[in-house]
């Protein structure tokens, strides 16, 4: 396989196709039809991502895929053959990664290459490639049940490359990963067309789907659309406004109340935590009806942006025209007064907050003020302190030294009224797996000590605005993981709390999930309510009004998403050449490799000083006689942001200014 | 065959590091030989009773001596309130009651028969099989001394001293009990590890892996069995020393039938449990189903208890397909009877023909190595 294959999206499919799927079919046997019409090819050699939201099929798709289960009824052909047949080159990653947690690194390998029958003297020169290639060979030793939830990823990878596959089949792997592992997993992922392997990936993260070469929107177990993200993006043929507003919680406030349900201009507005973003039809328009629209609400605009659309806004435009059914806004009928939202006042606030477990210092010394009516972002890697940060401020945990005050009471207890104020929904689920869903709100519902007279009306609200009509009387084992946030959300609120704890919410829920479920954090923040949310999804801390990075243990920066995204020194560029992959690898062999990323057909590098360092990269190209198509600057996301901070600060500083690799110590 | 070294040399690295599983293999089957050995005695000591002695002379005081002399009984309190002997049964006081006449010693002289009254506690069923026979037997000892003795001419002749066996204490108790208990611990363990083995895939969905590199079925049944059955036999050595240092049991007569039939009852046991773990979705179920249907049906239904010629009928057929029966049979014959092959010759064909049962279900639930609807 050579690496040009790589950006030939534009090529017409049916010729040479390395996996065709045409009508595929799965009715499982308890009457669900998981996969009702499926139909793609995918080319020797590229990327390719499967995107929908939670049981639109994509895992069902990738098991049938795998040969690990039958379809229904359809034609499936995986290198020309049944895939059940094609087993020995296929690899497959499945979800969680399921390693054997009381095997070393080593022997999970071993074990995967034995079964797929690779020869002893093969084996020891591909475990030292791919345990190097993904940075585990220092953790050869290590039980797999001891690796982070990247390292085990990465070894799950490794264990299906060291079968040598002609296919790889991957599904959700960066589920549960941090930033950092997110993107050295999609790092391994891009080269894997030069390396002669195709791979097809689940994701229900679209900035993730944005670096696969070809994209396929899959919803209730059908592909809708199909092309590569610039085509997708094209195709939906609007334009993206990004309004920056001022940042003070009034006039947030005053956001959730904006309607353009008249225009015919504005497809979406979605209110984030110190900007708007709208989808419209004639930018110059928009403008104008955005303007008039908040200066009737009395709100002060600092500025107003077009900017590309990027495949979130796709998918959920998407959607949202085939669910058809309007996503409900039920309001919340609450137990208390609701405040008004810019109550002077600190509900929540933590003072030279440390933990230390052993000699391990968990936490150190974190401050922080929460105001009424605050969405307030805690983000960080894996193991940065974040969990314990937030046990130590819904008092489950006792801090080492420092304090927490709640509500104006510091006295660290954790008494029946201060409990009766709080929500918390902690990372793993609390929820009983043999219970209904309905049976689960009213365990809670009980827990919380809702009044009787009201139980049924908060339970019932909890069923209509987290959208579980269909399937209240489920079990709830046999719900997908997005599903289960969403009740786990629903019973940690519906006692009207005043302080809201959200331990990752909205890990494995799809964009639509995710945008009602922040509609439903934001009705809290309106009422009043202080919510403090954890996550490593970066591109939904937008929705936060204010955050802290949180890395090693420490808080490294705080503010609005606009102030943190203005942090990264340097550039951010979009290059498209003839040949990506040539181009990758020609620059990460002369640049330090943070710098260079692969966005499915381009490359996003990283300059400190536009002028001088583009004409050397155009000259590293040149020379490696890579003609270079476009080259425009790009806006640095909060995950730029954030990896800037947590990763490469410290070290730029020290290093001089130059961007060529070796400079710094690394 | 590669394969099946493949899948053996994984389940070996994880057992090494279970250490529930290795408390399975090893210390377990250890506290339950002890258990079993010592715990389990068909026979009762210190059953307390109450004497009536109406007649207060020499031979009725020597009757009631004879009573004493078997070593089951002690005199129970008796209270004021317990004075009847049906009180002291009803207060829970006595088991047994007996009540010598007046007329005794002169029935006795006379040639006639002398009855005295016995009352037993008959909610305690065994307990009351073991009075039963120690009175019936206690009147026959006596009834032999009381000819020796003091009447050569007395009429008693029908003296069978066959029942003399039930007055045995401890040893054949022993033997009768532990190599019982070699055939249940042999066929719990096992088959726990097993049942842990095969369900700990699906419970971690490493499954899905299995399933994707596609081996043979039989190649990851075996390569799983065989781990098991290895680490198996060590238990097996370990309880027949613990046997042999603890309670003195040793083979008498030619081993080779036990040699033969014991891995092949282990392997018996460790299919048993891959195959309830390949079915069940979690260790949980795995180890209740195992300990439902492997324990208790050894336990009651192979003769290690009760005798399978107690069983009644619809029972007993299923008592058939429990292979413990046969190997229990096996085992009693090894360290007891010894009468070897001519008397076990077929057990070693049941407990192979149990296995390919076994290894064919696994089979065929695993046969396409997919997942299923």
């Amino acid at each position: 396989m050579t690496t040009s294959v790589s950006t030939k999206s534009e090529v017409k499919q049916s010729t040479g196709a390395i996996i065709t799927v045409e009508r595929l079919i799965k009715r499982y046997k308890d009457g669900t039809e998981a996969l009702k019409n499926l139909t793609f090819e995918v080319q020797p050699g590229e990327l390719y991502g499967l995107v929908g939201p939670d049981g639109a099929g994509k895992t069902t798709a990738l098991k049938i895929l795998a040969g690990i289960m039958e379809p229904t009824s359809g034609k499936i052909a995986v290198l020309n053959s049944r895939p059940s047949q094609a087993r020995r080159y296929i690899g497959y990653v499945p979800q969680g990664a399921a390693l054997y947690p009381e095997l070393s690194v080593d022997e999970n390998l071993r074990y995967e290459a034995g079964m797929h029958g690779v020869a002893k003297k093969d084996f020891e020169q591909l475990r030292q490639t791919y345990l190097k290639d993904m940075g585990l060979l220092q953790f050869a030793d290590r039980l797999a049940g001891q690796l982070s939830g990247g390292m085990k990823q990465k070894l799950a990878l490794c264990c299906a490359l060291v079968t040598q596959p002609k296919v790889i089949f991957l599904d959700e792997p960066t589920t549960g990963l941090d930033p950092i592992a997110r993107r050295e997993l999609w790092q391994a992922l891009a080269v894997l067309g030069a390396q002669g392997v195709t791979a097809v990936v689940a994701t229900p993260f679209l900035d993730e789907a944005e670096r696969c070469h070809r994209v396929a929107l899959i919803y209730d177990g059908a592909v809708h659309e199909i092309g590569t993200p610039s085509e997708l993006k094209k195709a939906l043929g609007l334009k993206r406004l990004e309004i920056a507003i001022k940042n003070d919680r009034k006039s947030i406030k005053e956001l959730a109340g904006l309607s353009f349900e008249h225009s015919e201009n504005i497809v979406d507005i979605c209110p984030f935590g110190d900007h708007l973003e709208a989808l419209c039809k004639d930018a110059s328009r928009g403008r104008e009806e955005i303007g008039i629209a908040l200066s009737k609400a009395n709100i002060d605009v600092v500025n107003i942006n077009e900017t590309p659309p990027n495949l979130e806004n796709v998918f959920i435009t998407r959607l949202k025209s085939l669910t058809k059914k309007n996503v409900r806004n039920v309001p919340f009928e609450g137990l208390r007064e609701s405040h008004d939202a810019h109550l002077a006042g600190v509900p929540l606030k933590a003072a030279n907050l440390t933990k230390r477990f052993g000699k391990f210092t968990a936490v150190d010394n974190v401050n922080l003020e929460l105001h009424h009516g605050e969405i307030f972002g805690l983000l960080g890697a894996n193991g940065a302190g974040k969990t314990t940060t937030i046990k130590m401020l819904c008092r489950l945990l006792t801090p080492s030294s420092g304090t927490v005050t709640l509500l104006g009471d510091s006295s660290n207890s954790r008494s029946r009224e201060i409990r009766k104020k709080i929500g918390y929904m902690s990372q793993k689920f609390t929820l009983y797996d043999n219970l209904t869903v309905r049976e689960n709100l009213e365990f809670y519902a009980g827990i919380y000590e809702i009044p009787f007279e009201v139980r049924q009306r908060q339970i019932n609200w909890v069923v209509d605005a987290c959208d579980l009509e269909e399937i209240k009387n489920s079990l709830v084992k046999n719900l997908p993981l997005g599903w289960k946030q969403r009740i786990a959300f629903g019973a940690a609120v519906m006692h009207d709390p005043e302080i809201i704890f959200l331990d990752e919410p909205t890990a494995g829920v799809d964009p639509l999930a995710r945008r009602q479920l922040w509609r439903l954090i934001r009705e809290f923040a309106d009422r009043g309510a202080v919510i403090l949310v954890t996550t490593h999804y970066l591109d939904e801390a937008e929705f936060c009004n204010r955050m802290a990075f949180m890395a090693s243990s420490r808080i490294v920066a705080q503010g609005s998403p606009q102030e943190l995204k203005a942090m990264p020194e340097g550039e951010l560029f979009e290059i498209k050449s003839d040949n990506n992959q040539a181009a990758f690898q020609a620059l990460s062999e002369a640049l330090e490799h943070w710098r260079v990323s692969i966005f499915g057909s381009n490359l996003h590098v990283i300059l400190d000083n536009s002028k001088t360092d583009l004409e050397h990269v155009n000259s590293i190209l040149e020379s490696a006689g890579i003609v270079v198509e476009s080259t425009r600057p790009i806006e640095f996301s909060l995950e730029d942001a954030f990896i800037d901070v947590v990763q490469h600060q410290g070290k730029r500083k020290a290093s001089r200014r130059s961007i060529l690799r070796g400079d710094d110590h690394e | 065959m590669n394969k099946v070294m493949v899948q053996a040399n994984k389940e070996w690295c994880e057992l090494r590091r279970d250490r529930f599983s290795l408390a399975l293999a090893f210390l377990l089957p250890l506290f339950s030989l002890f258990l079993f050995g010592y715990g389990i005695r068909l026979e009762s000591k210190n059953i307390p009773i109450v004497v009536r002695d109406m007649n207060n002379t020499l031979l009725s005081r020597e009757y009631v001596d004879r009573l004493y002399a078997t070593n089951l009984f002690k005199p129970a309190p008796l209270r004021a309130e317990t004075a009847t002997p049906s009180d002291a049964i009803k207060s829970g006081d006595a088991k047994m009651a007996i009540t010598i006449p007046k007329d005794f010693t002169r029935q006795i002289y006379r040639g006639n028969s002398a009855q005295p009254e016995v009352l037993i506690d008959g909610t305690d069923i065994s307990n009351t099989q073991i009075i039963f026979n120690s009175i019936k037997a206690a009147n026959l000892y006596y009834l032999a001394m009381l000819k020796d003795e003091r009447m050569p001419d007395a009429a008693v002749q029908w003296v069978k001293p066959h029942l003399r066996l039930l007055f045995n204490p401890g040893r054949e108790e022993t033997l009768f009990i532990v190599p019982g208990a070699f055939g249940v611990i042999l066929w719990m363990f096992p088959a726990l590890l097993g049942a842990v083995a095969a369900s700990r895939e699906k419970e971690q969905e490493t499954i899905i892996r299995v399933y994707s590199a596609n081996p043979h079925p039989l190649q990851f049944l075996l390569g799983k069995a065989l781990v098991y059955f290895a680490i198996s036999l060590a238990m097996a050595l370990l309880i027949a020393v613990a046997g042999l240092l603890l309670f003195g049991i040793k083979p008498v007569g030619d081993p080779t039938p036990l040699l033969v039939a014991t891995p092949l009852y282990i392997f018996v046991s460790v299919s048993f449990g891959l195959m309830l773990g390949t079915w069940a979705n979690s260790q949980t179920t795995a180890v209740q189903a195992t300990s439902t249907l492997g324990f208790f049906p050894c336990l009651l239904l192979s003769g290690f208890v009760y005798p399978i010629s107690n069983i009644p009928f619809p029972l007993s057929l299923f008592s058939l397909i429990v292979p413990a029966r046969y190997y229990i049979e096996l085992t009693r014959d090894a360290f007891v009877r010894g009468c070897g092959w001519p008397a076990v010759w077929y057990v070693p064909l049941v407990l192979a023909a149990f296995a390919v049962v076994l290894i064919g279900i696994s089979w065929l639930g695993l046969r396409r190595m997919q997942l299923k609807d």
